[in-house]
């Protein structure tokens, strides 16, 4: 083959092409007209999400600023802060915190271990894998108010099958509604029961995603199941643990049917002594048990903001972790 | 260092029909490097796996040194594997995932990061200890992977087609630096390849397995030269061995017309049964002949590789009635005298480069 200085490829090569000329900035707008259908195709959700989402959240917090009463919305008058100051002065409130916190530490924490031990066993070869992952998802598709009316029963003063069975081993009947901690620790079992499965598998999908040669190299520098477990399971696990804990918070603050179903008479009370008032109960208790929609809507607010700094936390302890690992 | 044995060991999966690996019976000397090849499927990584713990064995039994290790957990084996896909703990840095075995056995901390330290110079590993593997090129990853083995000292190490993820040339390097490293290490080595050429370079010995079945175990000259079979004789060398089975009529066998000589004492016991034999020559062991000698072949292709040029040529049908297939030939030559396409070129085989094999037990004759 010879090489011919007539070769249209050498000779386009040999003369660079001209500059193009340039060309007028961009504008956004038209970036906007060029990618026109690109927004048409995302307005459907936006415009649902602005309807349903975004404009109730800017009207609770309007409302929040106002003095409201449920039977005469179109009446509210502006107090500013006051109804943020009164609720930081409420005792009610802290109680509700204290509640929603020791029920959150006392279901999220046992629910997310239990799921990562569960997915764990799920994960080997089991006889009738399936049957176990679907049967694992049932509490979740079980709705809340059969559940907890069951859980109700279970845990009942003189007739329940807990106490029967407490009595039956020798201990004394307790009185798990009437108590605080007690009645905390029910409704967190309530709880777990419901979510545990849930969690496990989405810790399971995370699990199979996980290459066997990991194991097996582990295996052959002789680390134990446990072992394994501890140094390969758990670090690539680490960023799905991190969105079941952030899921777990946000449903733990925002707690609501298992406290009001559990007392068994639809109080909002969250017991005689709001033993196990949780933050969600006292909102409906001042807006619709006391009509006090601005104090309603300051709670929700307050929830809303309690939800932002814990998942913010979280986030911030995650990436200075990532960041020291680097 | 010590022996590895693999005496009749065999493994059948649930549910197969034939064993994955079936009576394998392999002595392996003390630092020995033994190269398991053969193509996918031939049961190559099952045996290392076998003998790494990985495996159950079914049958028979495995020894390092004089030690039964059947049953052994693999932790109990005193080895080591390097994986094909190197299997490095993603979230710990290349410093933790060579120490980890280490750390696992208890041992201490200083003489951990002494021993890291020694097996990262070798690899030339040590301005990379603080970086995770992902932060790793395909290279160092898979150096990475070996410092792991060679940090724990131990009494085997098996490597798992542990070239199979780099480019070529990286491959090339690689292959005999590992081969260097081995030899001076001195630890018996178990290395699984379906790459032939990896094979012949690498290994002290070479086992050529199919089908769970082990066909020659010999050193890769041995196997050039005398391959116990036509399935080694057409696996190892590049491009492979010519193979054709022919009509045995008196001083050869007849091809395209023309006699191929054989010797009288292998044609005999070749075509004994059936009255053809089956011979093999090597495209290098080919030359070209005078027209009315030789062997007929007309030039399909002509690949020119600057160095030889190889001529992919058919081998025409016998014209006696006695009509065989026709066949493949690959021709190695000169690239300056290399024969045009069409052309018809007549072959003979270089003195004493002819393999003779039984047409039915595709044996060998000597």
């Amino acid at each position: 083959m010879t090489i011919a200085s007539d070769d249209p490829r050498v000779a386009a090569a040999a003369a660079p092409p001209p500059a193009p000329p340039p060309g007028p900035p961009v504008r956004r707008r038209r970036r906007l007209t060029r990618n026109r259908w690109g927004y048409a195709y995302v307005a459907p959700f936006f415009v649902l999400f602005a309807c349903f989402s975004l404009y109730p959240f800017l009207y609770t917090a309007w409302i929040s600023l106002h003095e409201v009463r449920l039977s005469d919305i179109d009446g509210a008058e502006f107090v500013g802060l006051g109804n943020y100051t009164a609720l930081l002065q409420n005792e009610f409130f802290w109680n509700a915190a204290r509640n929603t916190l020791t029920i959150g530490v006392l279901s999220t924490v046992p629910q997310l271990a239990m799921a990562l031990g569960l997915a764990h066993l799920l994960n080997y070869k089991l006889r009738g894998r399936t049957f176990y992952r679907v049967a694992m998802l049932m509490p979740y598709a079980t709705s809340i108010a059969a559940a907890t009316l069951v859980f109700a029963q279970l845990f009942g003063h003189d007739y329940g099958l807990i106490n029967t069975l407490l009595e039956a081993v020798g201990f004394d009947r307790v009185d798990w509604e009437s108590g605080t901690w007690t009645s905390q620790f029910a409704i967190s079992v309530i709880v777990t029961w419901r979510w545990t499965g849930y969690n496990a598998l989405i810790y399971l999908a995370a699990m199979q995603a996980i290459p066997g040669d990991l194991y097996e190299a582990a295996t052959l520098d002789g680390a134990s199941r446990w072992q394994q477990f501890l140094h390969v399971t758990i670090p690539a696990l680490k960023p799905t643990i991190l969105f079941t804990i952030v899921v777990s918070t946000i449903g733990a603050v925002q707690l609501f049917g298992e406290p009001l179903l559990f007392s068994g008479n639809g109080m909002t009370s969250g017991g005689v002594s709001n033993q196990y008032q949780t933050l969600g109960l006292l909102m409906y208790d001042q807006g619709w048990t006391n009509f006090h929609l601005g104090q309603a809507a300051a709670t929700a607010w307050a929830m809303f903001l309690i939800i932002l700094v814990v998942v913010g936390g979280y986030a911030l302890l995650a990436r200075r972790r990532a960041r020291a690992e680097r | 260092m010590a022996t590895v044995t693999f005496d009749s060991a065999t493994r059948m999966y649930p549910k197969a029909d034939r064993p994955a690996v079936d009576n394998l019976d392999l002595e392996i000397g003390d630092g020995e490097f033994l190269v398991l090849v053969g193509p996918s499927g031939c049961g190559k990584s099952t045996s290392l796996r076998m003998l790494a713990g990985l495996e159950e064995i079914d049958a028979g039994s495995i020894r390092i040194g004089d030690r039964d290790v059947s049953d052994a957990p693999p932790k109990d084996r005193d080895i080591a594997m390097v994986f094909q896909n190197y299997a490095l703990y993603p979230h710990m840095t290349v410093e933790q995932n060579m120490g980890f075995a280490l750390k696992i056995a208890g041992v201490a901390k200083d003489e951990i990061g002494r021993r890291v330290a020694e097996a990262a110079k070798i690899l030339d590993l040590e301005d990379y200890l603080l970086r995770r593997p992902k932060a790793l090129s395909g290279g160092q990853r898979q150096r990475v992977a070996m410092g792991r083995a060679i940090v724990r000292n131990p009494q085997v190490f098996l490597m798992d087609e542990p070239l199979s993820n780099l480019d070529a040339k990286l491959r090339v390097q690689t292959r005999t630096q590992i081969a260097a490293l081995q030899r001076r290490l001195a630890v018996t080595t178990v290395y699984v390849t379906h790459d032939q050429v990896e094979a012949m370079t690498m290994g002290d010995r070479v086992a050529v397995l199919r089908d769970g079945v082990l066909q020659q175990c010999d050193t890769p000259g041995a196997l050039y030269e005398r391959p116990a079979n036509t399935f080694v004789a057409g696996f190892i060398g590049s491009p492979a061995m010519n193979v054709v089975t022919g009509p045995a009529v008196d001083g050869g066998v007849r091809l395209a017309g023309a006699v191929l000589p054989v010797p009288r004492e292998k044609l005999a016991r070749a075509a004994a049964g059936t009255g053809r034999v089956t011979v093999g020559f090597r495209p290098e062991s080919l030359e070209t002949a005078p027209p009315g000698e030789g062997v007929p072949v007309v030039v399909n292709v002509v690949e020119q590789l600057g160095s030889d040029a190889f001529l992919y040529a058919t081998l025409g049908a016998d014209d006696d009635g006695d009509v065989l297939h026709t066949a493949d030939v690959v021709v190695r030559t000169e690239p300056r005298t290399a024969a045009a396409v069409g052309e018809t070129v007549h072959l003979r085989v270089r003195e004493d480069c002819l393999h003779v094999f039984d047409p039915v037990t595709q044996l060998r004759v000597d």
